[in-house]
């Protein structure tokens, strides 16, 4: 019969379950916004749409880092921190969700709210946001929640198999985000610059060019209607800390086309410019897309290739076997591969099959048999009258 | 016997609501009745205040109380037990063998009835009804319809035995139902061995010694008047060892292998990925302890390959 504790426990469960489920979808609407934010910018959706991926980003790493805290407070309760951050994979959790919430969704709203005041005076701010396109490649760690998935995958239902499957899933992931993360940095060090360089290049000289000479608003006006002729990037140039000298477009058509990461900005010899970003930002949205699909299809790939082989091959095998030494009435023998019999598990399996249960067998003639039945069942039944 | 009403009596009821869990549904009745009393034996303390709780009175002590549930078990098992003899005899048996093993005989009319009255004499001694349980079960699973033309299609070891050795004229299914006719009858050769003889081998299932069988024999003979002594001798064998039994024949051999089959069927098993099926299983086992069970171990070689090629 059910005591009140085990009504709690069983609650408790359900609660459980039902947190788990949802951070299941989160984790699935987390890919899709890590693929939407790359492929918005690719293909020039609106910046109304790409506002709310913004809002969205920041939604789902506040989910996140909540779970994080969440998970680790109770592993705290539990005294079992050092668990939770190694066995239980907690280290992911952190990577994928605190770093990702400072150093990317966070000033990524911030930038959002400041608006078109990025024109008027807070045009320094711009520069954290090259910072945060550096570290946007990290939001592929999101993948490797991935992993959280596979207890629910078909093949992968032994804690081998999620384990090892993990582990290696964990590896790959983490190699090629830490990899790219340091091709970005060294890219901007202009060891390993992209299609970018050159574009990016070319700014840098009209920026240079227009610092040239004297700060006087009509001089840089000058300069600026000059360049745009033959650079139509150039938007804005204007003395440092002054009004707007010259501009390509008045300040609605930025507000209603442009977000903060969209601008390439300059500042030299007292004069700042502003130009357009966007060809920049299409290139490593592609860069980006390229690779979270890689990434991707090698993590499926590992689900839904190497998992089934997986337990083809390790846990099948070893679930045969336990259940035949633990249960009396289960003989069935494991199936051996003709060509793979040298194999170390189908050794132990042949052993198994040769040897184990013909003893087995012997056994249980000579002793009563063990009954299938138990006791949770009769009391399963009972509770229902 | 007073009909009980199972509504009102918690016993009864009881029984019948632990005879349809899941582990129990689909088994056979003497095969229910063993795993019921094994889980009573093995739970006894455990039980009693869930027993107590539905309003089984368990006041006179455990022993007591088991002794009121065994009693409804058996009773309830019996009524089960009836349905499936009844069920093999009538449905399953049709003498087709009579005619191929002399050409001038026609099945005696009573011979279905003495068989269902030996298979009920059988049920109520304590070896014969374990004997049964494999027999009932193999008969009523159709073990025999599903090897014999496997058996004659191949025509190796076992149909050799059978046509050439033991020289019996017969096609797949005569020979199918001649050893469904040995396989009902087997259990009474246990009608004299004691329950407690310990022989290493499960009760219903080792090797009967001659003195017990010749009892049995005379025994059975007389029951099943209307049956060649010859045919009932035969069925009788088939709980004598191989191959330290001189002479034994090819069909007490087989009756053997498929009663033992038929004890360790299991209708709900559910195969695992990466197990063989159980047919299969159970044969490579068997082939592996062929001498230390008295069976022949050509014909397990043989029913192991039919059952490998036929993913049974």
């Amino acid at each position: 019969m059910s005591t009140g504790q085990e009504m709690v426990g069983d609650r408790m469960k359900k609660i459980g379950d039902f947190f788990e489920s949802l951070v299941v979808i989160v984790i699935i609407v987390a890919l899709a916004h890590t693929f939407l934010d790359d492929f918005s910018i690719l293909v020039g959706w609106t910046v109304a749409a790409r506002r709310w991926l913004i809002w969205a980003g920041l939604v789902i790493d506040v989910i996140f880092t909540i779970e994080f805290f969440t998970r680790l407070y109770f592993a705290l309760m539990r005294g079992q921190v050092t668990e939770y951050f190694f066995s239980e994979r907690g280290w992911i959790d952190f990577i994928a969700s605190v770093p990702l919430l400072l150093f990317n969704s966070l000033p990524s709203v911030l930038a959002l709210l400041a608006g078109a005041g990025l024109l008027t005076g807070l045009g320094s701010f711009l520069n954290v946001l090259k910072v945060i396109k550096a570290v946007r490649i990290a939001r592929i760690l999101r993948l490797l929640r991935v992993v959280k998935l596979f207890r629910r995958i078909r093949y992968a239902r032994s804690l081998l198999a999620q384990k090892h499957i993990a582990i290696i899933t964990t590896i790959s992931v983490t190699v090629l985000v830490a990899w790219m993360l340091v091709a970005n940095l060294l890219g901007g060090l202009g060891i390993l610059a992209g299609l970018e360089r050159p574009f990016l290049g070319a700014q840098r000289e009209h920026a240079r060019y227009l610092g040239q000479g004297s700060a006087d608003p009509a001089a840089v006006a000058a300069r600026a209607r000059t360049l745009a002729a033959f650079d139509p990037t150039l938007l804005v140039a204007r003395p440092t800390g002054a009004a707007t000298s010259w501009t390509r477009y008045d300040d609605s058509y930025y507000v209603t086309n442009f977000l903060a990461g969209d601008y390439e900005y300059f500042s030299m010899n007292g004069v700042e410019s502003f130009f357009d970003g966007r060809p920049v930002s299409q290139a490593t949205a592609k860069e980006g897309i390229v690779f979270f699909v890689a990434i991707l299809l090698s993590v499926l790939a590992y689900i839904l290739l190497y998992s089934p082989r997986f337990a083809l091959d390790i846990t099948d095998p070893i679930h045969v076997m336990k259940r035949g030494m633990e249960e009396s009435g289960y003989n069935l023998e494991v199936k051996i591969p003709q060509r793979r019999a040298e194999e170390d598990v189908f050794e132990l399996a042949r052993l198994y099959n040769s040897i184990f249960l013909p003893l087995k067998d012997r056994g249980s003639t000579q002793q009563e048999q063990a009954t299938r039945l138990g006791i949770d069942e009769i009391r399963s039944f009972v509770d229902k009258e | 016997m007073k009909k009980m009403d199972v509504r009102n009596d918690p016993i009864s009821r009881f029984i019948s609501r632990m005879f349809e869990t899941p582990a129990l549904r689909t088994l056979p009745a003497l095969q229910k009745e063993e795993q019921a009393l094994q889980f009573l034996r093995q739970n006894g303390p455990q039980l009693q205040p869930i027993l107590a709780s539905v309003g089984i009175n368990t006041v006179a002590g455990w022993q007591g109380t088991f002794e009121r549930l065994a009693q409804q078990i058996k009773s309830l098992s019996d009524g089960m037990l009836e349905r499936e003899i009844f069920r093999a005899v009538e449905e399953r048996l049709h003498f087709a063998f009579y005619p191929a093993l002399d050409a001038s005989r026609q099945p005696p009319s009573a011979s279905r009835e003495e068989i269902v009255a030996l298979c009920r004499r059988s049920a109520n001694h304590p070896v014969s009804r374990r004997a049964l349980s494999g027999s009932l079960s193999a008969v009523l699973a159709d073990v025999t319809d599903k090897y014999i033309p496997q058996i004659w299609e191949r025509r190796k070891y076992t149909y050799v035995e059978i046509t050439k050795v033991q020289r019996l004229s017969l096609n797949a299914q005569e020979c199918a139902d001649l050893l469904r006719f040995v396989l009902l009858v087997r259990p009474a050769a246990y009608l004299h061995v004691m329950p407690d003889v310990q022989t290493g081998l499960e009760a219903g299932f080792a090797p009967v010694q001659q003195q017990a069988l010749q009892r049995a024999f005379h025994a059975v003979a007389a029951q099943l008047a209307a049956t060649p002594p010859a045919l009932v001798r035969m069925a009788l064998r088939s709980s004598l060892p191989y191959p330290s039994t001189q002479g034994l024949e090819a069909i007490p051999r087989l009756a053997t292998i498929f009663a033992l089959r038929g004890r360790a069927l299991t209708p709900s098993l559910v195969v695992d990925r990466g197990a063989d099926s159980p047919d299969k299983s159970w044969f490579n086992i068997a082939r592996r302890n062929a001498s230390w069970r008295g069976l022949d171990p050509r014909m397990l070689d043989e029913l192991y390959s039919i059952a490998s090629e036929n993913g049974w």
